[in-house]
């Protein structure tokens, strides 16, 4: 008869070299103070007792036996729910440099039992793909030197702001003008826009300190940074606030927190920056949010109206619309209608080969503010490993070929595109930006950015912590558990904020500078751009170097 | 020394290269230390030229571009009129006077000496200068004002702007100065767009030591430029201003922020929202102030609870009759000896012949001692109860039940019975009890002298009454159920299976042979003996057939043979041979014939695939369930049958080993006995322990052991059930675990083996929740419970 209780080795049992990130404890330095074990979120690590035998042999004596040892270390759990995920907090808390986890440089058989109980792998983060981005290797390489006046980022005053919002061709502009007609709204804003990331995505204090730190940056710095809702509703207190200004609102699929918006619609002390409406996503396009439960606290749930505890997910698609016209007519007119006609309102697509129909659509929709296209390489709370790592498309080739269209058709400076999906994935926030402005775009939406360098996301592509969909945030940067969020000081998260806006606020004028433009963003100045890649370079249109 | 006059122009009227003139001034220079130059645009007029008298230059007519450029120490250029721009560019120490305007790029990266200008200068004056603390600080005079973009980048250059007759008197420093500078003083009088930088420059009236270097410098200048009658004018000290350079320490300062974000955060932020957190409305009381990382009490996410004997022991869980081995071998470990005994005899009467013989122990099968070196010994602490005497029994409930059998169910059932108080009536049909244990087990298994001592405490105590030799049919059954509160059937399996392969007559049943081998005349048995069904029971009757006289035994099965344990052993140890697949065509004279025409050879054949119920006694109430041919009684967790005045245990619901009867016998008993107390029934739950909750690396390996109820309890593990060891008042790295007395009164004998006198606590304020008490504990007792 088998034991009940013997071991076994299963299909799914893993050792600990199959995992893909291992602790490395060292046990001379532990002063088993317990810390490394109470902050692991995933209860990875744990005091293990380990028994030693020494055998010996007293020859003279003749006598033989055993000498057992008992020593204790810090160790890591082997099954998938507890595996480490790297996040490194062990080492964050240590006193003594005697914890850390080291990524399995070796193939990790995680890899293929991360789909327990049927379920495929869904995490947060972005695509796993590591190394220099397509945007990381433009150079910016017309450099204004004896041919024409060179600038100084230091000394010359620059304007680098960028418009949202419909701009009309001149002689329209005159005549509207003239005549008394509607003239499109516009904001004239900075170009790199805090991306749409949705209180409940994000916890109270995130969501709240990035809010705090926009105000920062217009109010103290002069930095005119708006940042976008994402589909979560919006705080009454704040929609009734000045700060609404600084605000651009997500209207999805899952209509999430509208109601509060359309209460506190007759309070508004001024008008939202913009209406973006979110049709598709980078990270997983073709399919909607999901909030999933772990994070429907009670405030996520009185804030969007639904119950608590309950998975969110938004459809792939609004579903009160049934073609590309139809959606585009009645979805920016209904709100910029709610918005007397005075809120630039833009739609918000994943980067795809169908991108240039939908901006198509908009240049004839006299409504619309612009289009945002989302790349493959976007961030998310939550999403489908293999929608984040394989489906959608790269952002660069969309949005030039967008904007190539519209120059084609002389609309370049009426309807502006902007531009996000990895910018900054590897630091270069400002170089990617540019790029992509110089490419065509009118601005750009980083997000993944904004959560590593204002909060300290620990999230990296080596599938680095990516546990934003379940709400144990080591960081509390997306989880919605107080006991994790208070972590995080608002405060400190608004003081990044305007660290970092200031900084790429100079990055850009070092940029600009050199190309010998101080007065209008580059948009589309696609001959100071170059790449040693000759099909990247004639799929986009710009200069081969080498 | 007389003038040497150096001229622009040849004798044909035509202007002189700047290459060609310079080595005209440089041999001129050589030869003299006045010179007089009428120029036609020449440029770097006075490059690095210097005479040890010093040197005069005179300039006459235009100007080129960079006028006293390179300029040295002791050499004075003086220009007539306006000039170019560039003047003193890069100059390391002359002094150069324009008495007119001069044009973009005065003094640019000027080291030393000094530049005089009579009227307005264009842009970029004074960039990019240097300062030697070796040397005088350069200086750059202007009567009247200066172009945009002025002194960008100035590192030591000392500026005095007049404001007199300024090319634009409401900005006379032009837009944007000071961007870049470092270093050096700008003295002004005039208005300004104050466009000034901000990060690089500080605007501030002269200080005493500043003015005194201005009232003593300025005459030189108004000299130079022969304007002296400005004296007085110039000299009104409310009149100027100072822009002094900003040293990076204090730009260091200004960096920190405009304003701090708890500044911001109060005077502006809270005030956007009323004067309150924003989400306030929404959820009212909400606490979002920041928190550390390792914090205790009600921010843990996890905290420890000690959840002593919240699980099952395996040896408690996988024991039919869930006996708490643990509890027992700690009640031996605390020299409770007698104690010790008394609970085991509460969960049966025939320890010593089950748990100590026959029962293959599944309590210890599991053992979790067996990770460390070997399962504790069970049948030792089995057998040391058999002299012990009966608990006493409670005083009498009224009650009265009839139990149809008694073998180990039907005694159980009576046992537990009887101890609550209840009269237990057991009708047997053999004329003694103990069913299929006293009449089939070989006396090998159990012994007669344990066995006998067991069944006299058994039928010793009182509430057990015995009636021998009844014959069960419909009617009596009627009447037991009218004379009596409840039924218990525990008749057993008493039919034996047949196959009816040609020569089955011939056949005898194992459960016949095995009766008659324990009597007095047992059955006579050939030489060679085949057994058909090579389970446990077939093992038995291997061992029987040889002690009376067999030669060679060989068991057949169709499948791989289902015996294990001490059956098996003492049958292969007889010689007893194991053959399958066999199937049985027939039997002969000659023995077991085999489908494939092979005969093994045998004089007795003896079936043994197992027995089944006889229930003919059953009324219509009592629903049966057949299986395999044949009914059997269906029951519910508490052994109820469809008719609630009767029960069914042991073999009669299912085949099992005789712990499985006494564990059906206990279950029923104490159901009924629920009933008769008006109390909800609680059946046995706990969940077994894991292996992993437990910490076995604390114990050492024994390969040696004396085989004693003491060593046994010293070995245990007590899985579930706390040690008292401290070691979680140790591990813990906040002091938070403390032990604690607990009053208990209402305990005594070997109910307080069930349960603690002490437990132990975790301070909530002290606890970091790092689980190393649940990770600690040998007996797993501490668990991390999130909250």
């Amino acid at each position: 008869m088998v034991s009940a209780r013997s071991l076994s080795v299963g299909p799914g049992s893993l050792s600990y070299t199959d995992l893909p990130w291992i602790i490395q404890h060292r046990e001379d330095r532990c002063t088993l103070c317990g810390h490394c074990t109470s902050v692991c979120p995933k209860e990875a690590i744990y005091l293990a007792y380990r028994r030693q035998r020494i055998p010996k042999l007293d020859v003279l004596k003749k006598k033989r036996g055993n000498e057992y040892r008992t020593f204790v270390g810090i160790r890591q759990k082997k099954n998938m729910a507890n595996a480490c995920i790297g996040c490194s907090m062990c080492s964050m808390v240590c006193p003594n440099e005697a914890i850390q986890p080291v990524p399995n440089t070796n193939e990790h058989r995680t890899l293929f039992f991360n789909n327990q109980k049927g379920e495929p792998n869904k995490r947060g983060g972005r695509r796993n793909k590591v190394g220099p981005t397509l945007l990381d290797r433009i150079m910016f390489n017309r450099i204004s030197m004896l041919t024409d006046p060179a600038l100084d980022a230091g000394r010359h005053e620059f304007n680098v702001t960028t418009t949202l919002g419909r701009t009309l061709d001149p002689a329209e502009f005159l005549k509207r003008t003239h005549e008394g007609g509607w003239i499109p709204p516009t904001r004239e804003i900075f170009p790199f826009v805090i991306g749409s990331m949705s209180f409940g995505a994000l916890s109270p204090n995130m969501w709240l300190g990035l809010l705090q730190g926009v105000a920062y940056c217009n109010e103290v710095l002069g930095i005119p940074v708006v940042m976008c809702t994402g589909e979560g509703g919006c705080p009454p207190w704040v929609l009734k606030s000045p700060y609404l200004k600084y605000i651009v609102l997500q209207i999805a699929s899952g209509y999430f927190g509208w109601d509060e918006i359309i209460r506190a619609i007759p309070d508004m002390q001024c008008d939202p920056a913009a209406i973006e409406i979110k049709y598709g996503q980078g990270a997983k396009p073709g399919d909607g949010g999901l909030l999933m439960w772990f994070k429907v606290s009670k405030l996520i749930a009185r804030l969007r109206g639904v119950p608590e505890g309950v998975d969110l997910p938004s459809p792939p698609v609004h579903q009160t619309l049934y073609s590309i016209e139809e959606s585009v007519m009645k979805m920016i007119q209904t709100l910029s209608t709610a918005f007397s006609h005075k809120v630039p309102i833009y739609p918000k697509i994943s980067a795809s080969t169908s991108a240039k129909s939908v901006l198509n659509n908009l240049v004839r929709n006299p409504y619309a503010g612009g289009l945002l296209i989302d790349g493959i390489d976007g961030g998310t709370g939550a999403a489908y490993n293999v929608s984040m790592d394989a489906t959608g498309h790269p952002i660069a080739s969309n949005v030039r070929e967008c904007y190539l269209d519209l120059v084609a058709q002389g609309k370049q400076n009426e309807i502006p595109i902007y531009a996000a999906g990895g910018v900054g994935k590897n630091g270069n926030v400002t170089q990617n930006g540019l790029a992509l402005i110089m490419l065509g775009a009118s601005g750009v939406h980083i997000g993944k950015y904004v959560m590593q360098s204002v909060a300290g996301c620990l999230g990296n592509e080596k599938n680095r912590c990516n546990v934003c969909n379940v709400g144990i945030c080591p960081k509390g940067i997306t989880s919605q558990n107080p006991k994790l969020y208070r972590r995080l000081d608002p405060d400190l998260v608004a003081e990044r904020v305007g660290e970092v806006f200031m900084s790429i606020h100079t990055e850009m004028k070092k940029i600009m500078a050199p190309l010998g433009r101080s007065q209008s963003l580059p948009v589309g100045m696609s001959d100071a751009l170059g790449i040693a890649d000759k099909d990247a370079a004639d799929r986009l249109n710009i200069k081969y170097v080498c | 020394m007389s003038a040497t006059v150096v001229k622009g122009l040849d004798k044909n009227g035509r202007r002189i290269n700047s290459m060609e003139f310079e080595s005209m001034v440089q041999a001129a220079a050589e030869t003299s230390n006045a010179i007089q130059i009428e120029s036609m645009g020449q440029h770097n007029i006075g490059i690095r030229l210097q005479h040890t008298d010093g040197l005069t230059i005179e300039v006459k007519g235009p100007t080129g571009q960079r006028l006293g450029c390179m300029g040295m120490p002791g050499t004075r250029i003086t220009c007539k009129g306006a000039a170019s721009d560039d003047v003193g560019y890069l100059n390391i120490g002359a002094e150069i006077t324009v008495l007119g305007d001069a044009t973009n790029g005065v003094c640019n990266a000027m080291a030393n000496g000094k530049v005089f200008i009579a009227g307005s200068i264009g842009a970029r004056g004074l960039t990019m200068t240097k300062w030697n603390p070796d040397y005088e600080k350069p200086e750059l005079w202007v009567l009247g004002s200066t172009g945009d973009s002025f002194a960008e980048f100035n590192c030591g250059g000392v500026a005095v702007i007049c404001g007199i007759n300024a090319k634009n008197s409401d900005n006379v420093l032009g837009y944007r100065p000071c961007v870049g500078m470092v270093g050096g003083t700008i003295f002004y009088r005039g208005k300004t767009d104050g466009s000034y930088s901000k990060n690089n420059a500080r605007l501030a009236a002269p200080t005493d030591e500043q003015w005194h270097w201005l009232e003593a410098n300025m005459p030189a200048y108004l000299t130079n430029i022969k304007r002296e009658e400005l004296q007085s004018t110039l000299l009104v000290r409310e009149e100027w201003q100072v822009l002094n350079a900003v040293s990076p320490q204090e730009r260091a300062l200004m960096f920190s922020g405009p304003m701090t974000m708890a500044e911001f955060r109060n005077k502006h932020w809270n005030q956007a929202f009323g004067g309150g957190d924003p989400l306030r409305d929404l959820a009212p009381g909400l606490d979002r102030s920041p928190i550390g990382v390792i914090p205790t009490d009600n921010l843990r996410r996890k905290k420890p609870f000690w959840a002593n004997r919240e699980s099952a022991a395996p040896c408690t869980y996988y024991c039919p009759v869930h006996i708490p081995t643990v509890d027992r071998l700690r009640l031996i470990r605390e020299g409770q000896i007698d104690e010790a005994y008394e609970m085991l005899l509460r969960y049966s009467p025939l320890p010593a012949s089950i748990c100590g013989s026959v029962c293959p122990n599944l309590c210890m099968e599991n053992c979790s001692r067996q990770e460390v070196d070997d399962s504790i010994e069970v049948q030792v602490l089995g057998r040391a109860v058999a002299g012990a005497k009966s608990p006493e029994v409670a005083p009498s409930l009224g009650k009265k039940v009839a139990i149809i059998g008694g073998g180990p169910a039907g005694m159980n059932a009576a046992w537990q019975l009887a101890h609550s108080g209840v009269e237990a009536h057991i009708f047997e049909k053999d004329t003694f009890i103990g069913g299929k244990l006293a009449q089939v087990i070989p006396w090998e298994r159990l012994s007669q002298a344990i066995w006998d001592q067991e069944i006299k405490r058994f039928l010793e105590t009182p509430h057990i009454h015995i009636n021998l030799g009844v014959d069960m049919d419909k009617e009596t059954f009627e009447k037991l159920k009218e004379d009596f509160d409840y039924v218990i059937v525990a008749v057993g399996t008493h039919e034996p299976r047949k196959i009816p392969f040609p020569g089955h007559e011939s056949v005898i049943p194992a459960l016949d042979f095995l009766k008659k081998a324990k009597s007095d005349n047992p059955e006579k048995v050939g030489k060679e003996v085949v057994i058909i069904g090579a389970g446990n029971v077939g093992c038995d009757v291997a061992c029987e057939a040889y002690r009376l006289g067999a030669e060679k035994v060989t068991l057949v099965d169709i499948q791989k043979p289902l015996a294990f344990g001490k059956e098996k052993e003492a049958a292969e140890a007889l010689g007893a041979e194991f053959r399958w697949p066999v199937m049985t065509k027939e039997v002969t004279s000659e023995g077991l014939v085999m489908d494939t025409g092979e005969v093994i050879p045998a004089q007795t054949v003896i079936i043994s695939i197992g027995d089944v119920p006889k229930l003919q006694f059953l009324p219509d109430s009592v629903e049966t369930l057949t299986v395999g041919g044949a009914a059997w009684m269906k029951t519910d967790d508490a052994h109820l049958t469809t008719d609630p005045k009767v029960l069914a245990i042991g073999d009669v619901e299912k085949p099992g080993l005789a712990t499985n009867a006494l564990g059906a016998g206990k279950t029923a008993a104490e159901y009924i006995v629920s009933q008769f107390k008006n109390e909800k029934w609680q059946p046995f739950t706990k969940k077994v322990i894991t292996q992993q909750a437990l910490t076995i690396t604390h114990y050492t390996p024994e390969t040696e052991h004396e085989h004693s109820q003491e060593n046994s309890a010293d070995r245990c593990l007590s899985c579930a059930s706390c040690r008292d060891c401290h070691l979680c008042e140790t591990i813990c790295p906040e002091g938070a675990i403390t032990r604690r007395e607990l009053e208990i009164s209402h305990r005594n004998g070997y109910e307080t083996g069930l349960g603690a006198s002490y437990e132990y606590v975790s301070d909530d304020k002290k606890c970091i929740a790092c689980g190393f008490c649940a990770d600690t504990c040998p007996c797993g007792i501490w668990t991390m419970q999130p909250f």
